[in-house]
């Protein structure tokens, strides 16, 4: 397969990247529309102007406020985070695509892509220290006949991203040496 | 940078236009201002030695070395960075 031109790995890429973005868009639009929702619906419940009676087991556990609104609030910053870092990448491809893809702006995409995975990585971590801070003032919704169970083990501390966001700040710092280079040689008779 | 180019001073010597080095060195009008200017940040031997076929002269008389206190400064920020 070519590297760059119609059909090649770069064109297919180009055309990924553009439609990650959409579905980003789009699921975020869904995200704030349901936040909305559920917000309308907390608050004619908790005003007592409806009541909704539902069993809390199964899905419904995870409806519960202390979860679901830093859920809302935290994906809404993860799927920003994600529509930023895929709108650099497009950038980027589009200098890789035109020949020069050591320009200084280049190394601001790649260092603006790490400073926003590392937000990501540490709002997932803020997420779970804000549920678990809400459960423990507000408590959850008692119901002698059922016990809710929350489960919040994960399988261990992920090490992949905190590595990918490694080598992204020296691949930052690789496009930054390199596109100096470039400009010096540019400037050399 | 402290590096000079006289390239107008002899230019003028020599009666010389920019544009007829251009076409005796080699090298296009563009790269000759831009080392005129003192824009440039390095200049290969070959380019060097071109001019100095074209323009009778030693690099010495092409080249001079006149520090100024930004020059200083500047050297003394570079040196810190690495």
């Amino acid at each position: 397969m070519k590297a760059l031109g119609k059909g090649s790995i770069a064109s297919l890429l180009k055309v990924g990247l553009l439609i990650a973005e959409i579905v980003f868009w789009i699921c975020l639009g869904v995200l704030a529309l349901a936040a909305v929702g559920y917000s309308a619906v907390l608050g004619l419940v908790l005003s007592g102007t409806i009541e909704i009676d539902f069993p809390l087991d199964g899905p419904w556990e995870n409806l519960m406020w202390q979860l679901a609104l830093p859920a809302f609030i935290v994906g809404a910053f993860w799927l920003g985070g994600a529509i930023v870092i895929v709108r650099r990448l497009r950038r980027l491809f589009e200098s890789f695509t035109s020949g020069e893809p050591f320009k200084r702006e280049n190394a601001n995409h790649l260092r603006v892509i790490w400073m926003t995975m590392l937000a990501m990585e540490l709002a997932k971590i803020a997420f779970a220290g804000i549920v678990i801070t809400l459960i423990a003032i507000y408590g959850m919704p008692a119901d002698p006949d059922h016990d809710v169970n929350l489960n919040m083990s994960s399988d261990g501390f992920d090490l992949m991203p905190w590595f990918s966001i490694l080598v992204l700040i020296v691949l930052a710092e690789v496009f930054r040496e390199g596109a100096r280079l470039r400009e010096e040689q540019e400037l050399t008779i | 940078m402290a590096i000079r180019v006289t390239l107008d001073r002899i230019l003028l010597d020599r009666r010389m236009s920019l544009t007829d080095l251009s076409e005796k060195v080699g090298v296009t009008l563009a790269n000759l201002s831009i080392l005129k200017t003192g824009k440039a940040k390095a200049i290969r031997f070959s380019t060097l030695n071109a001019l100095c076929r074209v323009l009778d002269c030693q690099p010495g008389e092409l080249l001079t070395y006149e520090p100024s206190e930004d020059d200083a400064l500047e050297e003394a920020a570079d040196q810190a960075a690495e």
